[in-house]
């Protein structure tokens, strides 16, 4: 069977600075695959280790997304797409899911498409959602659990306070969550040949149609957020310091 | 800390050419979150005698680090010797001892590779290189350490085997290790042999407990008593014992020099993180000039170390003598990691002296400027370079 | 005239708090504010908004595919201005639905709903909650409503004007559900929540948040691993990034070390404390009172201390 996982190069949000002005300094800063999705690599490599067949890995994102796209190649795709846009271009969550849609066309016999519960930057978690709208397809969001016999799929959903089992006909388009699996780390020799694979490059331009979804939505700002916490520390042994805390706790009026 | 930094990734980029270091890069990135993620946590847990080495050295053989710098003919991956070397850099940030085992016995890898017959290497490489095998490298004697070839160790041919009498000390993996490389006077010089751990003429002492630091790693002695080897367990020939020993200790040496920036890095990271929150006089503790000279210090000592031992790794990795500046970059790095740890304890105060989060770092530093030739006998080796050469 | 502003939430808890979110962005946009509910109106359903109640042969709320097809098949016939859904899982998946069947802009989860120059304009948490994204999009378009960004009216809806909507057949079945303990928006809403993370040895251990927790008449929570990767407690009590937002007067976590990803969905409380071991610990660095010890031994000593007040 022939698996797409979607996967995002994101900016490693721990390590991102924010420059004098507040915004973040995005340029050079450390990119790598966003962390949820290294949960839809796994399923997506599970499930072909279980049942044959091949994971393709697509992407959209600038030049600096080839990281994150040997980074799933290692841990066990087949080939990979990579859907170039320049950070001028990148589209906003629909056109993103409009051009993967596109792409996944492409590709053709596709039986599962896998993404993962969000991106670790926006984590907003709908690209999964839009891509199946757009190719018109069945789509399990927040999967636990996912399994297939070729012709349909079936999903463990969590949407907290109810588990589910959800089935759908393939194909189809399946988001899992990060408990569904623990991704797998891989060795050092799979890193280096997943660094020699081609990966095939595809500019946004070419699948943009007619029918683009050109929906006037842009990112206007992204400003740090200033966290002033008092920070205090009471010590003193266990009993003196919870008496602090506790007297601390009275004064501030929440108790 | 992160263990793969942008300094990290600077270095491979000014040494080995932009295109090549994304390659290695790659290579590093992967295998630094496993050591953030599956080695790193136990590191504490690994001083206090609560976890054992086992189970970190396993998921670091199972990640190919030990394949790195071998040939793909035997299972390795021919990746350029001065990224091993940074590779251990940061498996030493990680947990010190576990990079101490794994680097020794790498060693004795290496000695196989280098100085193996083809069925030597066959039988054991592979086996070595993915960790089904673990090896010990036993040259220091009670009585003889850095004057190697003073050793008493003997082997003796009888027919087509060689008896091996004798005493090796502070073993790294002794009594784990599957694989000894065990040196000894044979009449007219040295030989290196390949003695299994299940022979029954070695036997290992009791465990070295009392150690300061690299707790974790199993120290030992072991005795060789009518130890009867078959004659192919010689390594190369009769008599190139000791100018084997010499060549391994020099490669090994760069990657030991590097282990210890990785700890010294991770004491700095720590030392620098309590600076900075740190309120002292109405100011930061990392604000105090004293602090600063600290930081600098730890810096400079830091970089340095790891630029002298990569150069030593491309001066062998083109094929030109580093004995050297191997020398030279063990004693820096490992003598800087001891002051650079000993000035974060400093700079921690009591929670420095109170916390095995801290001081351990010291401790593992520590031993490194004694094991794998004494900082003392690696500046006579040095000076005697120098005084060689023309003015 | 602008299209009505809709507002829509699965759980009955949040249906309040984006009515509010919608009346407030109606009065921006000088439009109606409605109130869409599918199948039932939300029992205890608090707002002055016009109520519309859609519905179909089958349940629509049964599945997203359904209620974003009951959407769909009003604003067809009516058009809208704005589509504000509360966050919840099923609703975000049905605002993508939407967003994507209409091909109209998408905001994303966020709150400060604001009207510039035509646009409607959202602030949302970017990198693990360092950073906020103002993001603007053309009108109409989607929003999802972050819980506790909009208070709900003190005010009951009058009639709701009942809509049949014929929507088809949805394309993925529930073949079996399990019931969990809690609703999803419980503890959101919690004014007091402790909650407890890896710093705990083992389950049993987590009667002692419990009893802190019945002495400040707080809501459990926890952060990933607990409920994720030991199944301790229940995914509604997670807290976070890929859990719950919350924002409560006062958040105690205990043993939590105090990741990006949960910092992100605790950072709207109004008073944090971290009880953790380790001095170096995150969490201190976004606390406003900390102790640095033993959790086994702190958190007995303060439940005592609250109970002596």
């Amino acid at each position: 069977m022939n698996i797409v996982v979607l996967v995002k190069s994101a900016v490693d949000e721990a390590e991102l600075k924010a420059d004098q002005s507040g915004h973040p300094v995005l340029k050079g800063a450390a990119t790598k695959m966003s962390a949820f999705d290294m949960n839809g690599v796994e399923e997506a490599v599970k499930l072909k280790e279980k049942n044959g067949g091949t994971v393709i890995v697509l992407t959209l994102g600038g030049p600096e997304a080839k990281k994150a796209i040997k980074e799933a190649m290692a841990m066990g795709g087949t080939k990979a797409v990579h859907v170039l846009a320049e950070a001028a271009d990148a589209p906003d969550s629909l056109g993103t899911a409009y051009c993967l849609a596109q792409a996944i066309k492409r590709i053709g016999a596709v039986d599962l498409v896998v993404s993962s519960e969000g991106a670790s930057d926006t984590y907003q978690g709908e690209v999964g959602a839009m891509v199946a709208e757009f190719l018109d397809l069945p789509f399990i969001a927040y999967a636990k659990k996912v399994e297939t016999d070729g012709v349909k799929v079936r999903c463990e959903q969590g949407l907290r306070g109810t588990v589910r089992v959800l089935e759908a006909r393939l194909p189809a388009v399946v988001s899992v969550v990060s408990e569904a699996n623990v991704p797998r780390y891989p060795t050092l020799l799979q890193v280096m040949v997943a660094g020699k694979k081609a990966i095939e490059d595809v500019p946004i331009a070419s699948l943009k149609g007619p029918d683009y979804p050109d929906t006037g939505t842009v990112v206007v700002d992204v400003s740090v957020q200033s966290a002033s916490r008092k920070r205090v520390i009471f010590d003193g042994t266990p009993e003196e310091a919870a008496r602090k805390l506790a007297g601390a706790l009275k004064q501030e009026g929440v108790l | 800390m992160k263990i793969f930094g942008a300094e990290q990734e600077r270095t491979l980029g000014s040494l080995y050419g932009a295109e090549a270091a994304e390659v290695y890069s790659a290579l590093l990135r992967s295998l630094s979150v496993v050591l953030e993620e599956e080695v790193a946590p136990l590191s504490l847990a690994l001083d206090e005698g609560k976890e054992g080495i086992s189970r970190p050295r396993r998921v670091l053989f199972d990640q190919g680090l030990c394949k790195l710098p071998h040939p793909a003919e035997f299972g390795g991956m021919d990746i350029p010797f001065g990224v091993y070397a940074l590779a251990m850099e940061l498996a030493g940030a990680a947990d010190a001892s576990t990079a101490m085992s794994l680097g020794i016995h790498n060693t004795v890898a290496d000695a196989v590779s280098r100085f193996g017959s083809p069925e030597q290497k066959k039988r054991f490489l592979p086996a070595l290189l993915s960790g089904k095998k673990l090896a010990a490298f036993a040259l220091t004697e009670p009585t003889s350490g850095s004057d190697a070839r003073a050793m008493h160790t003997t082997a003796a041919r009888e027919g087509r085997h060689y008896v091996i009498e004798g005493s090796k000390m502070f073993i790294t993996n002794a009594g784990e290790a599957d694989l000894y490389l065990v040196f000894a006077a044979t009449g007219d010089g040295h030989g290196a042999f390949l003695v299994e751990g299940t022979n029954p003429g070695l036997k290992v002492g009791k465990p070295l407990k009392e150690k300061l630091g690299m707790r974790a790693s199993h120290t030992a002695e072991v005795r060789l008593a009518k130890c009867k080897v078959p004659e192919d367990s010689l390594l190369g020939k009769e008599g190139a014992g000791f100018e084997q020993a010499k060549q391994l200790l020099d490669s090994s040496r760069i990657v030991m020099g590097m282990i210890c920036v990785g700890i010294a890095r991770v004491a700095y990271a720590e030392a620098l993180a309590y600076a900075k929150g740190r309120d002292l006089f109405g100011k930061k503790l990392s604000d105090m000039q004293l602090t600063r000279e600290k930081v600098a210090n730890a810096a400079m000592e830091t970089n340095a170390s790891r630029l002298l031992c990569m150069h030593a790794a491309r001066l062998k990795e083109s094929g030109k003598p580093y004995s050297s500046e191997a020398a030279q970059g063990k004693v820096l790095a490992t003598e800087s990691a001891a002051r650079t740890c000993d000035a974060a304890i400093q700079l921690l105060g009591g929670y420095g002296y109170t916390s095995a989060d801290v001081h351990r770092h010291w401790r593992d530093a520590r031993l490194l400027t004694i094991g794998e030739g004494a900082s003392e006998v690696l500046r006579l080796l040095i000076a005697s370079q120098e005084l060689e050469k023309e003015p | 005239m602008t299209g009505a502003v809709l507002s829509y939430s699965e759980s009955p808890d949040l249906a309040g708090e984006v009515a509010a979110a919608g009346q407030e962005v109606a009065k921006m946009l000088g439009a109606e504010a409605v109130s869409l509910e599918l199948d039932e109106v939300s029992p205890g359903l608090l707002t002055a908004n016009k109520v519309v109640l859609v519905k179909g042969e089958l349940p629509l709320e049964a599945i997203a595919d359904s209620a974003a097809a009951g959407i769909l098949e009003l604003v067809k016939a009516r058009g809208f201005g704005a589509l504000l859904i509360a966050e919840t899982r099923f609703g975000t998946i049905v605002a993508a639905k939407v967003a994507a069947r209409l091909r109209v802009g998408s905001l994303g989860k966020g709150k400060k709903l604001r009207v510039d120059e035509g646009r409607l304009v959202i602030e949302r948490d970017v990198y693990g909650g360092r950073f906020t994204a103002t993001v603007a999009s053309r009108l109409p378009c989607v929003a999802v409503v972050q819980a506790g960004a909009y208070e709900a009216a003190d005010a009951s809806p009058g009639p709701a004007e009942s809509v049949a909507v014929t929507v088809g057949e949805p394309k993925v079945a529930i073949t079996q559900t399990k019931q969990g303990q809690q609703g999803e928006a419980g503890i959101k809403s919690a004014l007091k929540i402790v909650s407890a993370g890896r710093g705990f040895a083992r389950k049993e251990d987590l009667v002692i948040a419990q009893d802190l927790a019945s002495a400040l008449g707080a809501s459990l929570g926890c952060s990933r691993p607990l409920s994720s990767d030991l199944g301790w407690m229940g995914e509604e009590a997670h807290i976070g990034l890929t859990g719950a937002y919350v924002h409560p007067q006062l958040y105690v976590a205990i043993g939590i070390s105090g990741q990006l990803q949960h910092v992100a969905g605790i950072k709207d409380s109004k008073v944090i404390v971290a009880i953790n071991k380790d001095a170096h610990a995150p969490i201190f660095q976004v606390a406003d009172y900390g102790i640095v010890g033993d959790l086994y031994e702190v958190v007995p000593a303060l439940t005592k201390a609250l109970k002596q007040g």
